[in-house]
């Protein structure tokens, strides 16, 4: 029997989970609480000329139906305001939402919404990214230019945003450049698609409501109501039960406005909850469709000289956290790598089909798969080994990166071999396996963000925080961070952490900023408290304060430990008078300086502050008959900074590599011609499974980054996800002998390839 | 609001049957196909699963096998006799679903189900299978062979239950294997599979059974291929001529899954690595279970 050595951190919200006592949003009841069900457009593109509800009204138990006539006449849209709660004047995509009915069970509430009749005008719908970029494209938004937003947003067309890095001059390089590689990678879009279909429950009292959903972002879903619903964000109440898993689709404000509206019309509490089919359709957050055109100059020894890139990036329908996310494109075209001439664009194209947002490490698994696989094939062309061109070109400390900016002190390098080195790179393989390999980087992302830390008469501690936990246990390491400033043990620390009327503000489980943001909120505020036990332990102990420390649940004086008091008695005495409690927030670290022609820096960003470097290697083997890939080892080698809660790490690095497997061999949306699509269910988008996890070896390379979160730690969430596909690619294309340039690498795909070159195509 | 029956005996079941019920055993495919949509809950349903006599597997006078038509794809791969002398059911009862699936789904449900996709069939054809019917009115034998006329309909009449799966002894020498194409290691559905089962006798082919499952509107055999296999010498002619067989009686389709090309394509290797697991097993060779994993990569 195998000895299992226990971790050294058990989350606290563990055992509800895998016990199955916890509540999540869809558990939730409440008195007199009625069932919506959302109608959604059905169609790709569609002018509206007529809702009409009247049969839907009159079906017994139905007790309001909600459209944008409902609402106030206010339009949204983090970048571009080009969008409105209910679709009144067009449909954009098949999922986009017309109405939402409330009744008295939602069989009843789906029956109704089925009920309403749409009178639609056909429009053409806009798939291809190529094509709608041309001119003469019908246009998604033709109105768009009265639209309010960004003035950093150029509106041109059917082009919702474009970002470029321009360094040097790219064009003269490559064409100077002894050997040019020119390719095209064409990547289908993805689901995030957490266990747990989002669910939202409405309740008013009075002018102010109580809105419990699964959201990953409770404070940004409080302004969207707020903003949507034109009301002050201090009547709106966000808490978030227990979140079934959100990946980036549950980011931004979902659904929380229309069945607040809901319930306000029907006067009574309403409940949302999605089928998998409407949890596949209907967010604003898929991940992004592209065209991915690369060029690069290189020297004979191997020296990049060059890179230029033109990535074009689907919006979708709407423009959701897309305009934002593209600039990131423009910069993971380059990779992390020295090279002095850059010239890579990224145009978001608006089209009819779900919107694109945020999904685990948004544009980077797909821009990363593209870029290591061009550079694997520029190793080729030159002949010389693709670990040693990455280790010829990686930025290390003092280089110059993409914008110009100065390359701190980090573990690039070192992950990159600790990664060739952990899978036996050059180690020889029977005919159908091979290793491939690819590296890249992601960036942290500093923001405010609070917490309240008290400790209680006896002794334990509350942390009382505006993180939000989506399931990667970051606020559940939080007390890892408060007990070590405390000298305490974080078992004596419980949580609260979903509700807006309680914690600081957060920017939510997003862009892995929980433990980068959070956690210096909280050691700023366990850091007030030590200097009050510090202050009252000294007067106790006479001494001075400077000599104090606090471990072991005492304060003591430092190397004499019969000078001791317990914690817990200091706090009993704090709770007759002035009591430990403190809050704290801290200043974000900086974003490096920008220094680069082009249209980078709009947004800010795009500079990387503390970024995380990292390399993944993996052993495949094809099976040439079927096309079918199976992944067989995984090495991975992560440079986060410090680790402050390895077990966590770890399990975001196993996590973010089966997700890569999924994105690299079989999830795919796959849409109609008029872009609707096939295979909204769980049967036919294959999510890899536990049964399909490869053996996985993990290490991470720590360097601390100075201005980064506490310790310096950096982002751990969404880089695992980033270099998988490119990884499983490289080794394809050495295994079979053909490279796929098709995200997913599919097993038809794979085969048809090998048919192609058996033919002789 | 549909009313659900769980019956204290067989009898009980055949009436409530008799009256309009339909039969419920593990529910993964009624349950997921109302949750679906793909048709209304019905009126009354009549839980199965629990019925004496209905789930176990029973040694038949014969050498044979007698299998409830309740039990679960999970006890099929856990008995030594069907691991031992029906290697290809226990290579298809392997790959149904995920654990959970296993645990719940029956063998009974998956004949009944007339999937085109249903794993169990295919290796059943191959074992001569018959189906054993009962109804208030008394007991059918129907042989599995043509006893799925279409998509979702089979000869069952609406107060029949099947009761259980009969297989006749193997006779000595043969073997079967059953492969289904994985793009996924679990949770998969067949894109395209095989089953077949041969018998050596002084290195030649005496008797050969080829099904095809996923490529025709019922999983059927395909008789062109048996031709080919029987009297052969089960070489690598033979095998792929039997293949070739296989992928030119298939009707297969375009869809979310897969191009029907690539169904034809790899209907031709799925048949070819089962026939030659069959094979390999006929020589006392090991095939481990569930075969589709180990043949990966293989001709
Ligand atoms: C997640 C998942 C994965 C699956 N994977 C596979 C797979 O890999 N391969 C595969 O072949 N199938 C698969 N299935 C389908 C299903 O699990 C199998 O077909 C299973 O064997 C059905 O058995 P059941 O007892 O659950 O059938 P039920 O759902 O109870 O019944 C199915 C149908 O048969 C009828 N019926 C059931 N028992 C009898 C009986 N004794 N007499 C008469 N009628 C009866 C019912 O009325 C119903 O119409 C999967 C299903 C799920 C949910």
């Amino acid at each position: 029997m195998a000895v299992v050595e226990l971790p050294s951190f058990v989350r606290q919200d563990g055992r509800e989970k895998v016990t199955g006592t916890a509540r999540y949003s869809a558990d939730l009841s409440t008195p007199g609480l009625l069932h919506a069900a959302v109608r959604l457009g059905g169609v790709a593109h569609a002018r509206i000329r007529g809702i009409e509800t009247a049969r839907a009204r009159a079906l017994p138990g139905v007790v309001a139906i909600v459209t944008q006539a409902d609402v106030p006449d206010l339009r949204y849209g983090t970048w571009v305001r080009d969008r409105t709660l209910f679709a009144s004047d067009a449909i954009r995509w098949e999922g986009e939402i017309v109405a939402m009915v409330a009744a008295t069970t939602e069989a009843i509430a789906r029956e109704a919404a089925a009920l309403i009749e749409l009178d639609l005008e056909p429009l053409p719908p806009v798939v291809d990214l190529e094509a709608a970029i041309a001119p003469g494209a019908p246009l998604v938004h033709p109105g768009w230019a009265a639209y309010d937003g960004d003035a950093r947003i150029p509106r041109e067309g059917n082009v919702g945003s474009r970002h470029t890095i321009v360094k040097g001059d790219a064009e003269a390089a490559l064409a100077g450049a002894p050997v040019v590689v020119r390719e095209r990678y064409v990547a289908d879009g993805s689901h995030a698609l957490p266990i747990e279909p989002r669910a939202i429950t409405a309740e008013w009292q009075g002018d102010r409501v109580t809105i419990q959903t699964s959201s990953q972002v409770p404070y940004l879903a409080r302004t969207h109501v707020a903003s949507t619903l034109g009301m002050p964000e201090g009547k709106v109440r966000v808490i978030v039960p227990h979140l079934g898993g959100g990946f980036g689709g549950k980011c931004e404000g979902h659904f929380e406005p229309h069945v607040a509206a809901l319930a306000r019309i029907a006067r009574r509490p309403v409940r949302l909850a999605f089928d998998r089919r409407e949890e596949f359709l209907a967010p604003d957050h898929h991940r992004e469709r592209m065209v991915i055109d690369l060029a690069t100059g290189v020297d004979h020894d191997g020296t990049i000289l060059a890179r230029s890139a033109r990535i074009l990036i689907d919006n979708g329908a709407y423009g959701a956290d897309e305009p934002y996310l593209a600039q990131l494109a423009a910069v993971f075209a380059v990779g992390p790598y020295r090279i002095p001439a850059v010239a890579t664009e990224s145009l978001v194209v608006y089209t009819t089909t779900q919107p694109t947002g945020s999904v685990r490490g948004p544009v980077a698994p797909q821009v990363t798969w593209a870029v290591e696989q061009h550079m694997d094939v520029v190793a080729e062309r030159l002949g010389i080994d693709p670990l040693e061109l990455r280790r010829r070109n990686i930025l290390v400390e003092g280089d110059e990166g993409p914008v110009r900016q100065r390359i701190g002190a980090n573990g690039a390098k070192t992950a990159l071999e600790r990664a060739a080195e952990m899978i036996g790179w050059g180690r020889p393989l029977p005919a159908d396996e091979a290793i491939g390999i690819a590296t890249g980087w992601w960036p942290s992302f500093p923001g405010p963000s609070g917490a309240v830390v008290k400790l209680n008469a006896d002794g334990s501690g509350t942390i009382v925080t505006g993180a939000q936990e989506c399931g990667t246990g970051s606020v559940m390491a939080l007390p890892i961070l408060a007990a070590e400033v405390l000298g305490m043990r974080p078992e004596e620390f419980t949580l609260l952490y979903q509700d807006t009327d309680a914690g600081g503000w957060d920017a939510g489980a997003s862009g892995s900023q929980t433990t980068f943001n959070n956690g210096r909120a909280v050691v700023s505020a366990a850091t007030e408290l030590r200097e009050r036990l510090l202050a009252l332990a000294a007067e106790r102990l006479e001494a001075n304060p400077a000599d104090l420390e606090l471990t072991d649940g005492v304060a003591r004086v430092k190397g004499s430990p019969e000078a001791a008091i317990p914690i817990a008695e200091l706090a009993a005495e704090a709770q007759g008078g002035r009591l430990l409690i403190a809050d704290g927030s801290g200043d974000p670290p900086a974003v490096p300086e920008v220094d680069a022609g082009g249209c980078v820096g709009r947004l800010g960003g795009e500079s990387f502050a503390a970024p995380c470097y990292f390399t993944q290697a993996v052993r495949v083997r094809v099976d040439r008959a079927t096309g079918v890939v199976r992944v067989l080892e995984v090495a991975a080698a992560h440079e986060s900074g410090t680790i402050v809660n390895p077990i966590g790490a770890e399990g975001q690095v196993l996590g973010g590599i089966v997700m890569g497997i999924g994105q690299a061999l079989t999830e795919g949306t796959q849409l109609t011609p008029d872009g609707r699509q096939r295979n909204a269910d769980m049967l036919d988008y294959k999510l890899v499974t536990a049964a399909d996890a490869p053996p996985m070896r993990v290490e991470f390379v720590q360097v601390p980054d100075p201005n980064a979160g506490p310790r310096g730690l950096k982002g751990v969430a969404e880089p695992p996800a980033v270099p998988t596909p490119g990884a499983i690619a490289n080794a394809i294309a050495r295994a079979a002998g053909t490279r796929i340039r098709l995200l997913p690498m599919t097993a038809e795909r794979v085969w048809a390839d090998l048919a192609d070159v058996e033919a002789g195509r | 609001m549909s009313r659900y029956l769980a019956p204290a005996g067989l009898e009980e079941a055949l009436v409530a049957l008799a009256g309009g019920a339909r039969p419920v055993a593990g529910g993964t495919d009624l349950v997921v196909g109302v949750r679906q949509g793909r048709f209304p809950i019905p009126d009354d349903l009549v839980a199965i699963h629990r019925l004496a006599g209905f789930r176990g597997i029973a040694e038949g006078a014969d050498g044979g096998l007698v299998i409830g038509a309740g039990t679960s794809h999970a006890e099929i791969v856990a008995h030594p006799r069907v691991t031992r002398d029906w290697t290809g059911l226990a290579d298809a009862s392997a790959i149904v679903g995920s654990p959970a699936t296993r645990a719940t789904g029956t063998l009974g449900g998956n004949v009944a189900n007339a999937s085109p996709a249903a794993d169990t069939v295919a290796p059943l054809l191959c074992a001569d299978a018959v189906i054993v019917c009962r109804s208030t009115a008394g007991e059918r034998r129907l042989p599995l062979d043509g006893f799925a006329t279409a998509p979702r309909r089979t000869l069952l009449r609406p107060d029949e239950l099947i009761v259980a799966v009969e297989l006749p002894a193997p006779a000595p020498g043969s073997a079967s294997c059953y492969v289904r194409l994985e793009h996924r290691r679990q949770m998969e559905i067949a894109i395209v599979g095989a089953g077949a089962l041969l018998r050596l006798e002084g290195g030649r082919v005496t008797a050969a059974r080829v099904a095809m499952t996923a490529l025709a509107p019922t999983v059927r055999r395909v008789p062109e291929a048996e031709r080919i296999l029987l009297g052969s010498d089960g070489g690598a002619a033979a095998v792929t001529a039997a293949a070739e067989a296989v992928a030119a009686a298939a009707t297969p389709i375009d869809d979310t899954r897969a191009s029907a090309a690539y169904r034809r394509a790899m209907a031709a290797v799925v048949t070819r690595r089962a026939i030659g697991g069959a094979l390999a097993r006929a020589r006392g060779e090991t095939v481990t279970i569930p075969a589709s994993d180990t043949l990966f990569g293989a001709a």
